[in-house]
Formats: structure tokens, sequence, C-alpha cells
């Protein structure tokens, strides 16, 4: 499985995880040890299988549609970085990319 | 005088030979005095804990024969069970000082019966590991040789166990981060049934795939700590509805004419031969009780690991986006969201996490989704369909529960060899059925575990196997130089 840096700054860059170039270069070896041991998946034949995305049989499960008491915004901003009192602040979403 | 078991202490706590607040203090005193060589707790929560003994014992004066059995026992919470209030950290500096707004179901539920926690315990960061060396806080030693792991991922919930310090704690399990553990340290261990126990209040890892479980010295005490804590939860949807049967009803049933099934693969390589002769020591006392056993074969139990190492690090990849710096955790400021977002998940974050957390990512993104996260949940169907096809044989499953004793600390430095120690534990998981470690013996003084596993919904049923064969042995009562001392 050959990857390169490029690809690891993408992905890395999806997750939103930043990381210096001695931890880029490490990745780039481990994933490819990783990805090269997990490509025995690729040797099964899965044609009549469906996918299992989780093993109970609930589905849809609904809950009664009655109000309940909130957790209330004090509790809710107790552990945030950083608040005005009553919101999360973070700073400018405007010219960046996700402003693109 | 030796550490003694839920069920004893119950009786010595009616008997007024002890009361919690002596139990207390003996625990804390044990946590204290073992925390510079185990390094078992994050954070001790005595004050928490002396209003719990305290209303433990008016519970015990006033209501002596409906107290829960649990009532006013001490006991351990791996740093990954949310308490209202208590620090929560999850064994990374991501979470340093954060304080959950509520407590988690699991934990309400033991709260409730009279628990006394005296603290969060030690594990690998965001439960991503098998030896507890991945812990932002430093790795916890191995009550039964301290230069070696205790496994994990709640490597503190199985060695404070081991220690002596508290007669249970709880875990949870992702690919056998309880079970793998209880092995190494030479307690009890169990994984319930996907969808028993509520995960509302457990920090996620791998959605799929986490349950919460206890450690225990003894088999009946694991069955009577399931059985507080299991049962439909509405604020866990994944939690299931249908009513939980007792346990405690059925265990001394023993295994007479039960057919139990041992993986041709479990046994084959990479299995330490010390390992597999205590096992294989095991399945005959199993057969002495009266049980029969067999040969089975799991065939995709060498690509369950591929499947594990896909499904995990993408549920991973998905469920750690939420620590962004935005509503709790820690941040690095920067002038842009953006750069706000990278920095802080660069500084909160150690190696491993950040090696799921690409790895999940990749597995994920446009190009690769369908040849390795679709492709892996296919397999994942023949592996439940693979156990669906042994349990129309046997009607457990008896095989180790990890390759090997507990290692050195530091001699899987390479993320595949880590991976390799939940080979026999994650198929499990994967296929969401319950299993139990039991100590089985010694090599070279290190403990051995034996793993029981079950069809889905038939935790009962490993507690009755787990119970004969501990029986008719006595490696469970076999305590560590921490334990001895903690009387």
């Amino acid at each position: 499985m050959a990857l390169s840096r490029t690809d690891v700054d993408h992905v890395a860059t999806l997750a939103r995880l930043g990381l210096t170039d001695a931890e880029q270069d490490r990745l780039l070896g481990e994933l490819e040890a990783i990805l090269g041991h997990i490509a025995r998946l690729q040797n099964v034949d899965t044609s009549a299988l469906a996918e299992t995305a989780q093993v109970g049989d609930l589905v849809n499960v609904m809950r009664v549609d009655e109000p309940e008491e909130p957790i209330g915004a004090a509790a809710a901003l107790r552990n945030a970085p950083a608040t005005d009192g009553s919101y999360f602040v973070v700073g400018a979403i405007q010219g960046t990319e996700l402003d693109a | 005088m030796t550490p003694r078991t839920i069920t004893e202490l119950a009786a010595a706590l009616r008997s007024g030979s002890t009361s919690p607040r002596t139990l207390l203090a003996d625990a804390l005193a044990h946590a204290e005095r073992s925390q510079k060589d185990l390094n078992a707790y994050l954070a001790v929560t005595r004050e928490l804990a002396e209003a719990q003994a305290d209303a433990a014992t008016r519970e015990l004066q006033d209501h002596p024969d409906t107290a829960s059995p649990l009532c006013g026992i001490p006991m351990a919470l791996k740093d990954v069970l949310c308490v209202d209030g208590i620090e929560t950290t999850a064994g990374s500096k991501m979470l340093s000082g954060f304080k959950p707004p509520y407590t988690g179901t699991a934990v309400q539920r033991l709260f409730d019966a009279g628990a006394v926690c005296i603290g969060k315990t030690n594990c690998d960061e965001f439960a991503m590991g098998s030896s507890t060396e991945n812990s932002a806080y430093g790795p916890v030693g191995n009550p039964w040789d301290i230069e070696r792991v205790p496994g994990g991922s709640s490597g503190g919930s199985a060695a404070t166990v081991a220690a002596g310090t508290v007669p249970y704690s709880l875990g949870s399990d992702t690919g056998g981060s309880i079970r793998q553990p209880a092995a190494l340290c030479g307690v009890v261990g169990f994984k319930p049934t996907y969808g028993r126990v509520s995960r509302y209040g457990l920090i996620a890892f791998a959605s799929s795939l986490d349950q919460i479980g206890p450690f225990t010295r003894t088999v009946e005490d694991c069955a009577l700590v399931y059985s507080a804590i299991a049962g439909h939860d509405p604020r866990d949807s994944t939690s299931d509805p249908r009513a939980v049967d007792d346990p405690l009803a059925s265990l001394h049933a023993g295994v007479a004419g039960m057919r139990l099934g041992v993986p041709r693969e479990y046994l084959a390589a990479g299995l330490e031969p010390g390992v597999r002769a205590s096992v294989e020591s095991a399945f005959r006392v199993l057969e002495a009780q009266g049980a029969t056993l067999q040969e089975v074969s799991l065939p995709s139990t060498d690509v369950a690991l591929s499947v594990y190492y896909v499904i995990a690090p993408a549920e991973c990849s998905s469920n750690l986006a939420r620590y962004d710096g935005v509503r709790f955790g820690n941040r690095v400021e920067r002038p842009t969201v953006t750069e706000m977002y990278m920095q802080t998940r660069e500084a909160g974050f150690g190696p491993e996490v950040k090696r799921r957390i690409m790895l999940g990512t990749y597995a994920l993104s446009s190009g690769y989704y369908d040849a390795y996260y679709r492709q892996a949940q296919k397999v994942r169907t023949l592996v439940s369909q693979e156990f669906e096809a042994v349990f129309n044989q046997v009607d457990a499953i008896v095989c180790p529960t990890s390759p090997s004793v507990a290692f050195p600390m530091g001699s899987h430095d390479e993320p595949l060899s880590m991976y390799m120690c939940d080979v026999v534990t994650l198929p499990a998981n994967l296929a969401g059925v319950p299993g139990i470690s039991v100590p089985c013996g010694f090599v070279d003084g290190l403990p051995v575990g034996l793993q029981v596993i079950a069809p889905r919904f038939e935790d009962s049923r490993v507690f009755r196997v787990a119970q004969a064969y501990e029986q008719a042995t006595e490696f469970h009562a076999e305590l560590s130089p921490y334990a001895r001392e903690a009387a």
C-alpha cells in the first residue's frame, strides 16, 4: 500500500488534525504498514454479504414526544473554553476556507 | 486476612463487623500506598466517597434486609465514565479539567444501589490501546510485576482489583479492553452482550462495539455487579428493551451435559506455550465437570482483526470530531476557527489517538470508503454468521483471552504488534456476543485468563460456565503482592 506525504496531509486536513512534519513522516510509515495488513480484507468474497453497521436488531428507536427539562445553558457552557455567558465563542469563520 | 469479595463484605456490613466508613478508609489508604508503584488512579474522589459511605450507613441501618449487596462497598470507575462534577479525562490531555454535567446510567445505577466510589482509574487515552501505556498520565503497573503492563485499555480498573484496593470496578470493552486486562491481572472481567448495559455517560470510542462491564475477584461478584448495571435505558437508543434474566438464578447450575466449543483458530500460531498449556488444563477441568468439549471453527478470525482495525478507527474518527475546542475540552487559541481546530487537536491528542483518527478518516474518505469501510462492514457480517453457525453446534465457546501473559512495558512499540494482542477478544465485539475472562493459571508467576463466550443475550450462560470452572479451581484465590498487603 503506497501512501504519499500528500495523502497524509490531505487526510489530516479532512480530520482537522494538525501534525508536525515529524509526525507526518512517522504516520506515513505506520499507516502504510497497517493498511498493508488490512489489505487481506480484499481477498474475502463478499458478493453475497450485506453490510453490518450494528449488531443489534433495533430499528428507528423513538422516545415519547413529551417535553423534558433540558440540561440548561449554565451546565452546557460550564466546560467551554470561551463563552459570553449564553453562547460558545469561537474565532473568525469568515475569510477562512470554511467560508469559501 | 485476605481482601474480601463483595459477597463477603456485604455479610460483614450486615453483621456489624465493619462499616462503610471503615471499608472506605482502608480502600483510600491502600490506593494511596500503591499509587506510586501502580499509578492506577487518575483521581481519588474522597469527598464523594465519604458522602456515599454515610448515605450507605444510613441505608444499612434503616433497611438492612432490602439494601443492595453493593451498598456501602468501595469501588472505582474507569475514567471514561462520566460522574456529575467529577473530573473525567479519558486518559487524555484533551479533557484535563473536564467536569461532566451529568452522571452516566450504569454509574448512577451503582450509586443508587449504595456504591462508594473512591476514584477514577487510569486507562489508555480514549480507551485506545492494549497496555495502558497510551495514557497521557503515565502507564499503570501490573500488580503481579510492576515492570509489566496490566493490559488495556481498562488497565487501572483491572490493576486496582488485582491489588486488592477495591473488590470491584467498571471498565469498557471495545475490542477486549475489559477481558484482556482481567486476564493479564488475574481477575474476572466481563463484557456483556452489546445493548445490555446503557452507554449513556460513557465517553464514546467506537459506538457499534463499546460496552461497559465489571472487574471483580469472583464470578459471583461479577454477576452481582452486572445485574445492577444491566437493563434498558431510554437515554441510549442502542440499549435493548428485552428483560434481563437473573444470572444468579442459574449461576450454580454447572456444565454437566453442556457442549463447549474450542475454536481451532484461537489455539493457532502466536499463542504462548504456557498460555496454551494453562487453557488446555482448563478444558480438562470443564470436561471433569461433565461438559463435552469439541473443536469448532471460526475461519475468519484472522481477517476479523483487519475488520476491527477499519471499523473501530472509522467510528473513532467520527466520535472524536467533537473534540474541537468549542464546547468542552481544551483549546489552543488561533485567529481563525480552522487553525484553532487543527492546533487544539494537535496539542490535545496523543500518538495512538492521532494514528486511529488518521486511519479511520482515510478508510472513510472518498475513493477508499468502498474498499475499506464498506468491505469491512460486509466481512463483519461473515464474522457474526460464523459465531451463529458455531452456536448451532455448541452452547458456549471456551478459549484463551490473550495470546500472551503480561508483557514488559515498552516491548510492543510497533502499532501492529500491539493490535495483535486483541486477536481473540475483538471478534466478540464485532458479533456483539458476551464474553468473560476468569483466572486459569500462571506462567512464571504471571496470570493467564480463560475466556468464555456465549450467544447474544445468553450472558447468564457465560457466568454459569465461568462459575463451574472457578469453583473447581483455586486460581482466583491467588493474591498479587499488593493484595497480600491489603489486609
